[in-house]
């Protein structure tokens, strides 16, 4: 069966060029705008992986971490920002992947890769 | 009563006019009081060691200015006392010339001093021989002593005002500063807006180009829009190097070992540009509490700036590194021009360049990392010949906190500046 991702970003043009290229990759991809509504998917659909940006208005992804963790502990979650800095913040050390975005998304592809490849 | 001269002087020296009329006021007093024909002050410039007449009474004076050991005011500050002469024979017998004693025959002169100072000296000049009572002579001691006080005061009032002067300086340059935090807050909140929706342009113009085919006119486009976006998210990375609270990971560095690191990354432009390297380094190590990889940064900078000026013609850098008492100094020199007098207050502004494609952010980015481990740099610019940027830091060691000056924002000028 084929994997589905969570993909969570405010931002709509990441969001479709996240789906578009991880599709690409044979993967499912399910989207969310917003800390929020990435609670409410999670609820209703089976989801193998979970993307997360970290600044996102209202409910940010560190929280959304949290929340996720404390619920579905084994549910791997990739955090993407745009600094490097949150590198150090105590909120981020749960996750299990920490990447910087860019308009390159092999490194991304990568990542979930290994990480999915190593839950079988 | 030849009393009330000292009660007029002390009137007078209290009094809210300018120094120099209380002077000229006091010297009519004097000359008045004691009959003498001229009195002059002149009052003694630490800064040049000269004497210089600041105010007299009872004709002019054609020697304005005196040198240290010249004339009457020489004599009197040799003797660190009274100086007197009866006659021009006695001024010659006791080896003084002045030119200034023409037609007069006598002179009693005394230093304007305190404990801690010696301010100048009175002359009273007189065409007669002067027979000066025991009295009199205590009195004019007295006079004199009041007019010391003046002038100290005078002093201390001039000196409270250019601390006053350089204290709104100061606050000047503070509200600068506080102007560029704030535009650099605000830059950074830009910088994170714009940085999404490039991504989202390179990205898409990656899957365009896979859709076109390499070897298309269309994919030669999408290169180009590739490249330009690389180079706003190289300004973006830029900016957000400034965000304020990036955390700095402090450990000790030997600061040799770092710069060592730094250089080997240009050996090939060493090499292919002609720069030899000499390098001065301490002996033994230099230990400072630093973020290794921000410091390396911040030397990546200021070596390529220093190449770069150096990449037509060849050239040498010279680095050199050295502790003075608390502080390591990181020194490094080329002589690739320097940098042109008019932009030298500009090099430190965020986005301000001289190169084709530079992104003017290396110094601005190089002085944050360096402030944020309470250092400075000072820029020493040899125009048409080259420059020398030298990093200050606190070292390892170093009793802190160690006060250093960080206001070196944007003050322009020619040469050296901080
Ligand atoms: N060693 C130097 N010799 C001559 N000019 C210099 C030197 N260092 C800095 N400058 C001047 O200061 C300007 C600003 O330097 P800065 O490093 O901030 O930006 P840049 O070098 O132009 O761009 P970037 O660092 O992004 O490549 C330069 O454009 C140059 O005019
Ligand atoms: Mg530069």
């Amino acid at each position: 069966m084929k994997k589905r991702i969570l993909v969570v970003d405010d931002e709509e043009g990441l969001r479709l060029l996240y789906k578009e290229e991880l599709e690409d990759e044979g993967w499912e991809v399910e989207l969310a705008a917003s800390g929020e509504e990435s609670l409410e998917k999670l609820e209703s659909d089976s989801i193998d992986l979970v993307l997360l940006d970290i600044k996102m208005p209202g409910m940010d992804g560190v929280e959304v971490l949290r929340r996720v963790k404390e619920r579905w502990k084994d549910l791997p979650v990739i955090l993407c920002t745009a600094y490097p800095h949150y590198k150090h913040d105590f909120g981020t050390w749960a996750s299990d992947a920490y990447v910087i975005k860019s308009s390159d998304l092999t490194e991304l592809k990568q990542t979930i890769r290994d990480i999915l490849g190593k839950k079988e | 009563m030849e009393y009330d001269i000292i009660e007029k002087v002390v009137e007078l020296a209290v009094a809210e006019h300018e120094l120099e009329g209380k002077l000229v006021k006091a010297a009519e007093l004097i000359a008045y009081s004691f009959g003498f024909d001229r009195c002059e002050f002149y009052l003694w410039d630490e800064g040049k060691q000269v004497f210089t007449l600041k105010a007299h009474f009872g004709g002019d004076s054609n020697h304005k200015i005196y040198a240290q050991d010249e004339g009457i005011p020489g004599a009197v500050k040799a003797q660190k006392g009274v100086f007197e002469a009866q006659s021009l024979d006695e001024l010659e017998e006791k080896g003084v010339t002045d030119r200034d004693m023409e037609g007069f025959r006598s002179v009693y002169a005394l230093p304007l001093h305190d404990r801690h100072n010696f301010y100048g000296i009175l002359s009273l000049k007189s065409r007669k021989r002067l027979a000066l009572s025991i009295k009199r002579r205590h009195i004019i001691r007295i006079v004199a002593l009041e007019l010391s006080w003046a002038i100290r005061y005078d002093e201390l009032i001039r000196n409270h005002q250019k601390i006053h002067s350089d204290l709104a300086e100061i606050q000047k340059k503070f509200a600068n500063a506080e102007k560029l935090l704030a535009l650099g807050d605000m830059a950074a909140t830009l910088a994170h807006e714009i940085r999404n929706p490039l991504i989202s342009i390179g990205g898409f113009a990656g899957r365009l180009k896979k859709q076109l085919g390499p070897d298309t006119k269309g994919a030669l486009y999408l290169d180009r829009i590739n490249i330009e976006v690389s180079r706003l998210q190289k300004i973006m990375d830029g900016i957000t190097g400034f965000l304020k609270d990036s955390a700095l990971e402090l450990r000790s560095n030997d600061i040799n070992e770092v710069i060592e690191e730094c250089l080997k990354i240009f050996n090939p432009d060493f090499r292919s540009y002609g720069i030899r390297v000499i390098k001065d380094f301490h002996k033994g190590p230099l230990h400072i509490m630093a973020d290794r990889e921000q410091l390396k940064i911040a030397f990546d900078n200021l070596i390529a700036n220093a190449v770069q000026s150096m990449e037509k013609n060849g050239g040498s850098l010279i680095i050199a590194t050295a502790l003075s008492g608390d502080l390591v100094t990181i020194s490094i020199a080329d002589n690739g021009g320097g940098i042109d007098p008019r932009y030298l207050g500009y090099i430190f502004n965020p986005f301000f360049t001289t190169k084709e494609h530079g992104t003017g952010l290396g110094l601005p980015i190089t002085n944050s990392i360096v402030n944020r481990h309470k250092g400075v740099i000072e820029v020493e610019n040899n125009a048409g010949v080259g420059v020398t940027f030298t990093v200050k830091l606190p070292r390892a060691e170093a009793k802190l906190p160690v006060v250093l000056l960080t206001d070196k924002i944007a003050e322009s000028g020619p040469g050296k500046f901080r």
